[in-house]
């Protein structure tokens, strides 16, 4: 098993930065999944998370100038590790003007992703800033936790509003309330309600459009033939919405979410070279 | 080069007369900020600014004097206190680094906040910082951090013996916050561990060092007789009236439970550290010259001290007055009565 990966667009270092900081804030742990053409970072909806899960996709060639990957076996040419993004996050941090990110899998004491910095100084030498983060190396037989989650079969899918004005209202209604209902219907309007004893806030959202899902094979979906006016709604976690939200640092291209009635609720986010698929379940 | 006008009584005292001690006292850090907070709205408002010391109660007085005939009143109080003078013989370092702070600063920026300690280990050819974790730490959850720097970065780089000295890194982000607003350069004197290493500061106003003990790695099971004790501070050269309060006069935090004497785990001692009081045109008596504490043989219930301490000296204008005008260093240790107890971090001064 080897890995190693490098750097030296400061933009891409920079995109690169942005999504594990996204990833960081959406949990503590997660999984890596190395192939020779991309990246993935997985969340499987475990109890302890709440049941919420993640998919992350990156094209590796929009990021590395060198990427090189061996698996576990031949037929098997993929790395699975479990990592705190956390970490990562912060040896990026201080990268920001590099001169190169070289990243590579060791197992010195044990199996760690080396992230070493190369920084300017004022010297001929470069400063070099290795940073050793601890991973777990995961057995091929489990891998089949980490499977792409399917679409679900969604009662109503819609475009998200302007992300940074559907976060400071989360962000109040977080202040009041432990859960969030998140209705939408066919004809591209959506309420966040809070119901409390005290009180119950409602934030309409008209006019967002709802994203035209051809079907497959022609028949219909649940979506189809569906009164348009009729709201699907789930009620949930309203922290791990805001944390959601809280994570984007840039505007995606595309936002949109899938509402499976009572079931689920499935954030779609889609940048240019990354896209972002969060599912979170609906509570009683 | 502060004052306008400075008037000092020395308190006299008979069993010392080689040295006239200012009142040693210590305030609250905390206390003191308010009263100089906001440095653009007193450089608009405040006319006159009076410090006073009452010494019978205990008191000192920052008295604001502000426009329009508004006067701010300060009243707070201050404990007395035997000041610990390190007694550190800086020339006699083999290591000596001279670097601006905006470097140490940029390298510290990669350390979490959180990290205790560092290590710093030199070569006459290479310098690294690295985090330190812990021998007891589960190494497959913490993140270590390493940095590497060439010689070349240093305004002066002297590395008489290759050495890896670990230290409390918090404490020294204060110092270097303090040297960047004043923009002189840092100057680091250390030797092999276990010795003290100091960082000091140093210009036309003022002087600054902060002295910190580093780990030792001690020597093996066969030795666990013999442990690095502390030498009980002796406030030789400071008065002796009145210890105030409670606070013991040694410095006693203890970093390690003890261990077992029989475990070869290695035990780790920390050193004490003295050093030379900064008086201006005096001679140095007493016990400067010394190093290094002596590893008496003898076991003590708190074998494991942890001691910093940072001092100031201001270096003033000789005035007309003869006497009184040398600033004396007050070195605050951190004193503590907490137990013995796992990892203490000390407060921060």
């Amino acid at each position: 098993m080897r890995f190693r990966a490098k750097i030296v667009d400061l933009a891409c270092l920079n995109n690169f930065s942005r999504v594990i900081n996204t990833i960081s804030k959406l949990t503590k742990t997660c999984t890596l999944r190395l192939t020779v053409c991309k990246l993935y970072f997985i969340l499987s909806d475990k109890v302890a998370n709440g049941g919420a899960s993640m998919w992350c996709e990156l094209c590796q060639g929009n990021f590395f100038d060198e990427f090189q990957m061996e698996g576990v076996a031949a037929e098997h040419n993929e790395i699975y590790l479990e990592l705190v993004p956390e970490n990562l996050s912060r040896a990026l941090k201080t990268a920001h003007s590099a001169k190169a990110v070289k990243i590579k899998l060791t197992n010195k004491h044990c199996p760690c992703l080396r992230v070493a910095v190369e920084l300017p100084s004022l010297s001929s030498s470069s400063r070099i800033v290795t940073h050793d983060i601890p991973v777990g190396v995961i057995p091929r037989r489990i891998w089949n936790d980490f499977r792409e989650p399917t679409m679900p079969d969604f009662d109503v899918s819609i475009y998200l509003p302007v992300l940074k004005i559907m976060k400071s209202v989360v962000e109040r209604m977080k202040n009041l309330s432990n859960f969030i209902v998140i209705e939408a219907n066919l004809s591209g309007e959506m309420n966040l309600k809070i119901e409390t004893d005290l009180v119950s806030v409602t934030t309409h959202f008209k006019d967002l459009g709802n994203p035209p899902w051809a079907s497959e094979d022609g028949c219909q979906s649940s979506a189809q033939g569906r009164n348009l006016e009729s709201m699907a709604e789930a009620r949930i976690d309203i922290k791990k919405l805001q944390q959601l939200l809280a994570g984007q640092q840039v505007n995606p291209t595309k936002a949109l979410c899938n509402i499976v009635s009572k079931r689920i609720v499935h954030f779609i986010l889609l940048h240019e070279d990354v896209s972002l698929q969060y599912f979170i379940p609906a509570l009683a | 080069m502060f004052f306008q006008h400075y008037c000092w009584t020395a308190v006299s005292d008979p069993c010392h007369k080689e040295k006239e001690l200012s009142l040693p006292c210590k305030l609250i850090v905390k206390a003191v900020l308010p009263v100089f907070r906001c440095a653009n709205v007193l450089g608009r408002n405040v006319e006159k600014c009076s410090i006073s010391t009452s010494p019978s109660d205990h008191h000192i007085t920052f008295q604001l004097l502000c426009k329009h005939g508004v006067v701010k009143t300060y009243n707070l109080t201050f404990q007395e206190c035997d000041p610990l003078q390190a007694v550190f013989a800086k020339h006699m370092c083999p290591n000596i680094l001279k670097v601006h702070s905006r470097l140490l600063a940029d390298v510290m920026i990669h350390f979490p906040t959180s990290q205790e300690e560092i290590t710093l280990s030199v070569t006459p050819v290479k310098v690294c910082f690295k985090s330190y974790t812990e021998e007891d730490t589960d190494f497959s959850r913490t993140m270590v951090t390493e940095i590497h720097l060439s010689p070349e970065e240093f305004d002066y780089f002297q590395v008489g013996v290759d050495s890896e000295v670990t230290f409390c890194l918090k404490e020294l982000r204060g110092l270097l916050a303090f040297s960047e607003a004043t923009g002189v350069p840092v100057s680091i004197h250390f030797d092999r561990c276990g010795k003290p290493i100091a960082f000091s500061i140093e210009d036309v106003l003022l002087e600054a060092s902060l002295i910190l003990a580093t780990l030792c790695e001690a020597q093996k099971e066969a030795d666990s007789q013999e442990r690095c004790c502390p030498q009980q501070w002796g406030s030789s050269e400071t008065h002796p009236d009145k210890p105030s309060g409670d606070e013991p006069n040694s410095t006693d935090i203890s970093k390690h439970p003890q261990r077992d004497g029989n475990a070869p785990t290695n035990p780790v001692a920390k050193q004490e550290v003295k050093s030379i009081p900064r008086v201006t045109g005096r001679d140095v008596t007493g016990r400067a010259g010394t190093a290094t504490a002596e590893a008496a043989g003898e076991a003590t219930e708190a074998p494991y001290q942890k001691f910093h301490s940072l001092f100031f000296g201001a270096v003033s204008y000789k005035e007309k007055d003869a006497t009184g005008h040398t600033f004396q260093s007050l070195a605050t240790a951190s004193d503590t009565e907490e137990d013995l107890g796992p990892l203490q971090s000390s407060p921060v001064l």
